[in-house]
């Protein structure tokens, strides 16, 4: 089977809005998360998010929106767009700059495009409260092509004129791991040359504090330490947005092109609970069937990994179901591989985190450094047994896994190798 | 509490209340001041001659700004889609807009025949007013400007065309290979004048059998149709290979057995030529037995000399 490639990152990120800063704060354990002005109300216990810095889209009006000026939108594409439709557009123009893309090496029958979002419920609630009171006739044209799930695959295929494969997928916090997985089968097939792979996600008040009448959102109000994935004080997650987009390319892609590669992706595996609806399965056995999956089919043995980038968002229940599946497939070697979790600076971006999480890998196997787990004072004893590094350590990781969990009990693990 | 009240226009006010005129002015924020002046007198009062101030000021609204030009130096004959780069979806924008701003609501089928700005004024004032909406404009692609028209190639100097109760527009490419350009003039080809006024002519022609002429039921007979006059020709501009002429004209008087137009040709935004008066002869397939006499010299007959072919009118 040929192999991928990893060959340009875009981001805009609570920690970032490009690579070198998104690697900066990695290395420097700088987070992302604030008293988030909207949420600074008595009737909301829920006080910090990890908001996108440089982009104003709080507007139901895409033509109030402001964003960097390097990045020109014209109306005609703006008026279809979530505000992670925005921040998706920025993101791939710097993969694009990144992996050096011609115009014609973006739009061919060669290249797809796969996209995770869940929509934008912030735009989607507001058509429809138009929509009850004015009229069905009122609805602004474009109101759907922008807020719901997909939101991103229309607009960025057609502006960026793909014509290979493209979709959406949806599988809550695992959706852009599927499509990373799925992208990549795509190439290795020879179905397709090149692929981009999207996560994105608003992170505002709609698509943040519905998750509170879950008890899932960290109450916390200091911002610091508001989300301390396998912290024994953690106490849910905090939400965030923003968009990641990743190249993959074949070898022979990569060869023709004489392309700089992040590293390889060798493969992946999936693997469902089957137990419940919102909660992860307590000993954790769909994700560990998950990677045992993905370390088979990408021919690697456990002890040949050198990091995990771990799902844990920092809720009680799913740190420690992750922890045990990691256990079991780790035997509990106290010294390798290292495990962090990098949600203790980003917060959780639900369908972005896996893009974003194997954005954070490519960024750590090229430029040689493994990001620490923050804000853990007392490690949760059911974490016994791992090496949660609470450091970024100086070197790089030759074999990387990263997990993603989501709702209904979905479990992806990506594989990838240094290049 | 205020009521209702009927306008001398046929517009029913309602009262305009505070919270009207913030929403308009919301509505209307990306739009000039003058719409917004328009829009508010117009809900004040009724007058519908506020209407082409305020559907042209949201139009440009959503015109891409290095197009806006086009707009401020348009007649009604500027169109919608090809000449203002404005699609579908905008279109709908522009719809919800005006209906927001007017009150009114509009259905997807009345806006299929919008394609001009003159179109789009006339279809909001006739809704405003409650008039019957103006008939739809016809686009006839060339395919079927030849099987139409009894002059066919090569002396067919009409491209695609419009035509709607109020007159007619047509296109033509001066290609450089027109049969008389090799003589008009030695090593230097300009489109004869009197070709121009011959392209008038022939989409008067078009307008007389595919405009809604006459009486009801009544068809124009296409063997029928001759030159007979023609005052107040001037070209301004010459006209040569490469050049696109936007052709238009309109009826000035319709009554059988004679049929007057003025008729004008642009070159992009420059005028080329125009014509005050253009006068045609014709008469219904029902008068078919007596066709009126040409009036003119044979040579100056060009419009009509071809009278075959037509599977349309026949």
């Amino acid at each position: 089977m040929p192999k991928v490639y990893i060959t340009g990152v875009g981001f805009i990120t609570s920690i970032g809005n490009d690579a070198a800063s998104v690697s900066e704060s990695l290395r420097e354990l700088r987070h992302g998360m604030e008293l988030y002005p909207p949420f600074q109300k008595p009737e909301v216990p829920v006080k910090v998010a990890a908001p996108i810095r440089d982009f104003q889209t709080d507007s139901i009006d895409q033509e109030d929106w402001v964003f960097p000026a390097r990045y020109r939108i014209k109306r005609e594409l703006l008026r279809g767009m979530a505000p992670h439709g925005v921040y998706a557009y920025c993101a791939m123009q710097q993969a694009i700059e990144d992996a050096k893309l011609t115009e014609a090496e973006v739009s061919n029958p060669d290249t797809g495009l796969y996209a995770a979002s869940a929509g934008s419920p912030f735009l989607l609630g507001y058509h429809l409260e138009r929509m009850r009171k004015m009229g069905v006739m009122r609805c602004p044209p474009l109101g759907i092509v922008a807020s719901i799930s997909g939101t991103v695959n229309f607009n960025l295929v057609s502006h960026f004129k793909i014509r290979g494969a493209s979709t959406g997928f949806s599988s809550a916090c695992a959706s852009s791991a599927h499509a990373l997985a799925f992208a990549h089968d795509e190439i290795a097939l020879g179905r397709q040359k090149r692929m981009f792979v999207i996560g994105a996600e608003d992170g505002n008040v709609e698509s943040i504090l519905p998750f509170a009448g879950m008890r899932a959102l960290s109450l916390q109000n200091d911002p610091s330490i508001a989300s301390r994935p396998f912290d024994s004080a953690r106490d849910g997650f905090v939400g965030t947005g923003g968009a990641t987009v990743l190249v993959m390319e074949s070898e022979d892609e990569v060869a023709r092109r004489g392309a700089k590669v992040y590293g390889e992706m060798a493969g992946w595996g999936q693997a469902s609970d089957g137990y419940n609806v919102a909660i992860s399965h307590p000993d954790g056995d769909g994700l560990r069937t998950a990677i045992e999956n993905a370390l088979r089919l990408s021919e690697v043995a456990p002890e040949e990994v050198d990091y995990v980038n771990a799902h844990a968002t920092s809720t009680p229940i799913g740190d420690i179901s992750e922890a045990k599946a990691l256990r079991t497939i780790f035997k509990g070697n106290p010294s390798r591989p290292a495990i962090s979790s990098t949600k203790a600076l980003t917060g959780h971006g639900l369908s972005l985190a896996g893009a974003m999480e194997a954005g954070f890998c490519a960024l750590a196997m090229k430029e040689g450094f493994i990001p620490g787990s923050a804000h853990i004072s007392n490690l949760d004893p059911a974490c016994a047994g791992l090496n949660i590094i609470r450091a970024t350590l100086p070197q790089r990781p030759n074999v990387v896994i990263s997990n993603s969990s989501g709702f209904g009990g979905a479990n992806v693990c990506l594989v990838f190798k240094a290049g | 509490m205020a009521q209702s009240v009927n306008t001398q226009s046929g517009v029913t006010l309602k009262p305009f209340t505070a919270e009207d005129d913030a929403n308009l002015r919301e509505a209307l924020k990306r739009c000039s001041a003058a719409t917004y002046e328009a829009a508010a007198q117009f809900r004040k009062t009724g007058n519908t001659e506020h209407l082409p101030a305020i559907v042209l000021g949201i139009i440009e609204r959503y015109v891409e700004p290095d197009l806006r030009a086009k707009l401020k130096d348009a007649d009604d004959d500027l169109r919608i889609i090809e000449d203002l780069g404005i699609d579908s979806l905008t279109m709908m924008e522009i719809v919800i807009l005006v209906e927001d701003v007017l009150q009114m609501s509009i259905n997807n089928e009345e806006l299929r025949h919008l394609r001009t700005v003159g179109n789009v004024k006339a279809f909001i004032e006739s809704k405003v007013r409650g008039l019957p909406l103006p008939k739809p404009t016809k686009f006839i692609p060339i395919e079927q400007i030849v099987s139409i028209m009894p002059i066919q190639p090569p002396f067919l100097f009409l491209g695609e065309a419009s035509v709607n109760a109020h007159g007619a527009n047509a296109k033509y490419k001066v290609s450089g290979q027109e049969f008389f350009l090799q003589g008009h003039f030695k090593d230097n080809p300009v489109l004869p004048a009197s070709i121009m006024l011959e392209a008038l002519g022939q989409l008067a022609v078009l307008f007389l059998l595919e405009g809604q002429v006459g009486e009801a039921g009544k068809t124009v007979d296409h063997r029928t149709i001759f030159f007979t006059s023609c005052e107040g020709v001037r070209c301004h501009r010459v006209c040569r290979p490469g050049d696109v002429l936007s052709l238009s004209i309109k009826p000035k008087r319709l009554k059988s057995p004679l049929a007057t137009f003025e008729g004008q040709i642009r070159v992009g935004q420059e005028k080329a030529a125009i014509a005050e008066e253009i006068t045609l002869t014709f008469a219904y397939v029902e008068e078919v037995a007596q066709p009126p006499t040409p009036q003119v010299a044979p040579a100056e007959q060009a419009v009509a000399l071809n009278p075959a072919k037509s599977a349309v009118n026949a």
